[in-house]
């Protein structure tokens, strides 16, 4: 197997099991994947096919029954509790398809507490900059029930981008919006990526979004079907219109 | 994580989940009102009591003997800064009417004219007197201003016998003294003991001047001393110095008011011990109800937390996000609780002035409020620990697949949670409960309990978790809830068993308690003694009584006499050998042997004992060849006899031997006629004898009792004892409200907790709802699905919260207190039936909001 040098992501091996109604379930088959620093990656896949416990495992989030995660040259999969949360403080940022705001805190609370969490010294300013970039300068006073599906992934957005992570997970971004506020909001984490320069992982299971990334990882039945490298990918390095993207 | 960010943390994170915050306050506000209002009542009824106790005596403590009270006992008094003391002197002697205009010469013989001179019981007091309570006088001036070296006040008796008025002249040792007033009511009058006379009050000047203070007259010698405030907490201390130096000289006695009326000390020590499980049960309530509030908040966090946590919050930074939350919400409730406590406590005593003893409830309680704010506090932090380490181990994963398993919880942490849980919870109760012991009886007796409850809970799973394929839709779903992933069925059953546990305990243990205050009331108690009737007086006297309308009337011959020996040895000697042991091991009890040996004692003769008295050993006339006597049981071993034993009675002259064949113990309580020597029928019917009669008047008809006497039998004497009996009743009866008054504000208080802690676990069954009502469940279905969830629920926590209530109950009541133990059948019925109701009916409430809402809803905002 090709290897890359110095890959951002590097997953060896890696295998998972779960136990359902007395037999062990493999969701992940001895996966070998690298992604590369600035890279976009989509995985795609039919429902069961592992995505969401793959993404989950490149952030720390469970524990692989067998194989290596290296995040930046670190194997994470021996890491603490403690020292997995301390990584995703520092490097990995998320979005998920149902925005998982916490709904006791406005919007711009929501994007501060990983600032604060990472012990940022101009927290507020990053906050409100972010706010502005995803055209809801003044919606930072608004409780996520306070906000349309669209304006809530956006805040999710800007709360993930905000502590700069150099990799950031992204499970089924669009699922719950409408096609015209799922494409606003895809330009817009492009554009987020561009100006970051961040890794992007991206579940999907909606082929036309795959098409903006640079590669296409397709999984079936827990291993990796089918893996696109797209030369040039023409839409998720692109830089699309900000004001155009404001949904 | 900066303080200043976690602090920013902390308030952000408290909102959104107001209700059940308000409710998690709501919870810690009851418990520690209860413990607040609780603390105050016990203070103040302590304290009322303690005054109560104090009029009694006079005094904080009185000194008394035979003989003048020895100078280094004075000195140790006067030792004491702020301590005062005054003397008292009693003594019996023969008062004599003085006609008007008689000459000097002519008065200093007392009046030979029946019914013109009387045996009363004198007393020597001074401007100082009583310490405590009111001396009652006519008019009503102060006793200084009406005694003086030439004046006398006197019982009403006097006046009535003597037919005297204030103003006339009566003769007291051969001098006149003019009557200055009458004396209504002493506070230190009678306090259980039979009196021989009418009180005639002197002052000491006035004594001096009679000079009736001779050698070989008997003559009681009493110091009332008042302590400072301050120094009343070392009652027990300076009792024991002044023992000390009396031990030396074995002739005096001293008593304080903690050695008050045997019926109020055991009432009392009852009521302590009552009011200090019912604080720490209320306790107990309140962090269940904290504890499944913080279960079911956290539950609703779940998700939050799978959030915080990706975004890098570490557990333990999770851990004390929750447990500051905790702290704030602890001490909000606290000090609400304090408040209402305060309030409380001030609202019942102002609703209760005059039949509750807290007229002088100290509302300033800091000490108190601290010990409820700190208790609030540590039961709100350990209630909340388990499902705080719980939430520790919330998945971050959650965020991606909801169903996600908490982590593998670390041994180490579970095992140091529940060590810090069990010290902490031995640690409260022994401090709320003074006692380390009870402190960890009472904590193992919970995990015990808990552990019951929780292997029930999980058999009941298991067993609802058994298809029934055929049974009703509602009853399966009602059946499989319990089984269900994420059910709190074990929590739930643990938690309301053992609030029903508390609630029961305390509720049986009130009626057991408040019942055997209420029997301890001297109800049929005789109002008034009679004593000196005569032999063929007795069908007279009773005829009139009876006209009178007394009843309870009752009356035994009464026989003096002096113990000459005992199994052969001579009293004079057996005295003579006590008062010479320089270091006896229990110089107290030879003290009080050597003047039991010395004084005259009265006995009677009776064919059946009275009803108060019950015979603890031996038989009661059981051995025709030897003439009996049944003796008291604290009597025998101050007397040093036991069965067997010879007492040898010297009865005006007459030896006679009595064999001790049976032993009693007397209810003294009771009030009646009672004797610490009973001699069989048969011995003593020849000797020298009087009767003692006993009745109960009707209330104010004791004046005219007392004409009627004087007219027609002008040697007997009737001594009231009305007003001693109607204190004792008094304070019987408030104890009996106080007890009657906590106990249902505790209980009503953990009533509403228990329901809270139910509606809290059922709370987030919207999505469930809504769901059985989009496949079409009726609500009716969808209640009666619920209610036999928590039917089950409430029956499983009912049966065996109720066996673990009564049981606590029965051990509190019958050991601890020492109160008999009546069946209470009905009442564990009825908390069974309440727990399901409870159950139920808490359950359904917190489940009609989501029964009311469309389904979509609540599904909307359960997927968005």
């Amino acid at each position: 197997m090709e290897t890359m040098t110095n890959p951002c992501i590097a997953i060896r091996r890696l295998t998972h099991r779960l136990p359902s109604g007395g037999r062990l379930l493999t969701i992940l088959d001895g996966i070998d994947l690298e992604i590369a620093r600035g890279e976009s990656v989509a995985i795609l896949g039919p429902s069961g096919s592992g995505k969401s416990t793959l993404l989950a495992m490149m952030a720390g989030l469970d524990r692989p029954t067998q194989g290596e995660i290296l995040l930046d040259g670190e194997p994470i999969h021996t890491l603490s509790e403690d020292c997995l949360a301390m990584l995703r403080r520092r490097k990995v940022g998320f979005v998920f398809q149902n925005f998982q705001l916490l709904t006791n805190q406005t919007a711009r609370e929501n994007i501060l507490l990983p600032l604060e969490l990472a012990g940022a010294t101009d927290a507020g300013r990053r906050a409100d900059e972010l706010l502005d970039q995803v055209g809801l300068a003044d919606r930072g006073h608004h409780y996520p029930v306070q906000l349309s599906g669209g304006e809530q992934q956006r805040v999710a957005l800007a709360r993930a981008f905000a502590p700069k992570p150099s990799i950031l997970l992204a499970d089924e971004p669009t699922g719950n919006l409408d096609g015209a506020t799922g494409e606003r909001i895809l330009a817009l984490l492009a554009d987020l990526r561009q100006r970051e320069g961040t890794t992007v992982v991206m579940v999907t299971h909606d082929v036309s979004v795959a098409d903006l990334s640079d590669r296409a990882v397709h999984l079936r039945d827990g291993r990796i079907e089918r893996d696109q490298i797209r030369s040039s990918s023409p839409r998720l390095s692109a830089v699309p219109d900000p004001e155009r993207a404001a949904g | 994580m900066t303080p200043g960010v976690f602090l920013q943390h902390l308030r952000r994170e408290a909102r959104g989940s107001r209700g059940r915050l308000a409710f998690f306050i709501g919870c810690l506000t009851a418990g520690v009102a209860s413990v607040v209002a609780v603390a105050g009542f016990s203070e103040g009824l302590d304290s009322g009591i303690r005054s109560e106790a104090k009029t009694l005596l006079a005094a904080d403590l009185t000194v008394r003997g035979r003989r003048p009270i020895p100078a280094d006992v004075e000195a140790e008094i006067d030792r004491i800064t702020g301590a005062e003391r005054t003397a008292v002197r009693e003594m019996l002697t023969v008062v004599a009417a003085e006609s008007s205009g008689a000459s000097e010469a002519e008065a200093s013989e007392p009046t030979q004219a029946p019914g013109r001179s009387l045996l009363v019981e004198l007393k020597s007091v001074d401007g100082y007197y009583p310490f405590y309570g009111e001396l009652e006088l006519e008019p009503a001036v102060g006793l200084a201003e009406l005694l003086d070296e030439q004046s006398a006040i006197v019982a009403p008796e006097v006046l009535t016998r003597l037919q005297l008025e204030v103003g006339s002249q009566v003769r007291i040792g051969g001098q006149s003294f003019t009557i200055a007033g009458v004396v209504e009511r002493e506070p230190d009058r009678i306090t259980g003991a039979m009196s021989l006379g009418p009180r005639v009050l002197v002052s000491a000047a006035g004594l001096e001047r009679a000079d009736l203070e001779q050698y070989g007259s008997r003559v009681n010698y009493r110091m009332l001393v008042r302590l400072p405030a301050e120094r009343e907490v070392e009652i027990e201390g300076i009792v024991e110095a002044i023992g000390a130096l009396l031990d030396e000289d074995g002739r005096h006695r001293v008593e304080s008011f903690t050695d008050a009326q045997p019926s109020l000390r055991r009432g009392l020590r009852r009521v302590g011990s009552y009011l200090a499980l019912a604080a720490l049960l209320s306790l107990l309530i309140g962090g269940l109800g904290v504890a499944q509030t913080v279960r079911a908040w956290l539950a609703g966090r779940m998700d939050a937390i799978a959030v915080l946590k990706c975004l890098g919050y570490r557990p333990r930074e999770i851990l004390w996000l929750y447990l500051g939350q905790t702290a704030l919400l602890g001490v909000v409730g606290s000090l609400f609780g304090v408040g209402l406590g305060v309030a409380l406590q001030s609202v019942v005593a102002r609703m209760l002035a005059g039949a509750l003893p807290v007229e002088h409830l100290e509302m300033w309680q800091p000490w108190a409020w601290s010990r409820g704010l700190l208790l609030g506090v540590g039961v709100a932090l350990l209630a909340s620990l388990p499902p705080l380490i719980a939430a520790m181990k919330v998945p971050p994963i959650r965020v991606l697949r909801r169903d996600a398993d908490p982590l593998p919880p670390s041994r180490w942490a579970l095992a140091g949670a529940a060590a810090a849980l069990l010290a902490s919870v031995v640690g409260l109760a022994a401090w709320q409960a003074d006692s380390l012991w009870i402190g960890a009886l009472f904590t193992g007796g919970l995990v015990l309990v808990a552990i019951v409850l929780g292997l029930a809970a999980w058999a009941l799973a298991r067993l609802a978790s058994r298809p029934r394929e055929r049974s009703r839709l509602w009853l399966r779903q009602g059946l499989a809830a319990l089984d269900r992933p994420g059910a709190s069925t074990v929590a739930g059953i643990v938690a309301l068993g053992l609030g029903v546990l508390a609630l029961l305990a305390m509720f049986l243990v009130e009626q057991g308690l408040s019942g055997e205050l209420e029997r301890d009331l001297p109800r049929d108690a005789p109002t008034a003694f009679l004593i000196d009737i005569q032999r063929d007086q007795w069908p007279g006297v009773e005829a009139l009584l009876r006209d009178q309308n007394a009843d309870q009337i009752d009356s035994v011959p009464m026989v003096m006499a002096r113990i000459a020996a005992i199994d052969g040895r001579q009293a004079g000697e057996l005295r003579e050998e006590i008062e010479n042991r320089s270091e006896g091991p229990r110089p107290g009890g030879d003290r009080r042997q050597a003047w039991t040996l010395r004084r005259e004692q009265r006995l009677t003769y009776l064919d059946e004992l009275p009803e108060d008295n019950a015979v603890i050993s031996g038989e009661l006339w059981s051995r025709p060849e030897v003439a009996e006597v049944s003796v008291e049981e604290e009597f025998a071993t101050e007397l040093g006899v036991t069965l067997g034993s010879v007492i040898s009675l010297d009865i005006q002259g007459v030896v006679m031997d009595l064999t001790v064949t049976s032993l009693r113990r007397v209810d003294w309580s009771s009030f009646g006629i009672n004797f610490f020597l009973v001699v069989e029928p048969g011995v003593l019917e020849a000797a020298p004898q009087t009767r003692v009669a006993a009745a109960r008047m009707p209330e104010g008809r004791e004046q005219q009792v007392q004409d009627a006497l004087a007219a027609s039998f002008p040697n007997v004497t009737m001594i009231r004892t009305r007003e001693v009996l109607q204190r004792v009743a008094k304070m019987l009866t408030q104890l009996a409200l106080g007890v009657r008054l906590l106990g249902g504000l505790t209980v009503l208080a953990g009533l509403a907790i228990l329901a809270g802690a139910v509606s809290a676990g059922s709370i987030r069954r919207g999505a469930e709802v809504a769901l059985l009502k989009t496949l079409g469940m009726t609500r009716r279905q969808v209640m009666a699905s619920f209610a036999t969830e928590y039917a089950l629920i409430g029956l499983v926590s009912g049966v065996i919260g109720t066996v673990g209530g009564a049981v606590l109950a029965y051990f509190v009541l019958t050991r601890g207190m020492e109160v008999t133990w009546e069946q209470p059948i009905g009442w564990l019925v009825a908390s069974v039936v309440a727990t399901v109701a409870l159950a139920v009916v808490s359950g359904l409430a917190a489940s009609v909001a989501a029964l009311r809402k469309r389904p979509i809803e609540t599904l909307r905002s359960v997927t968005g």
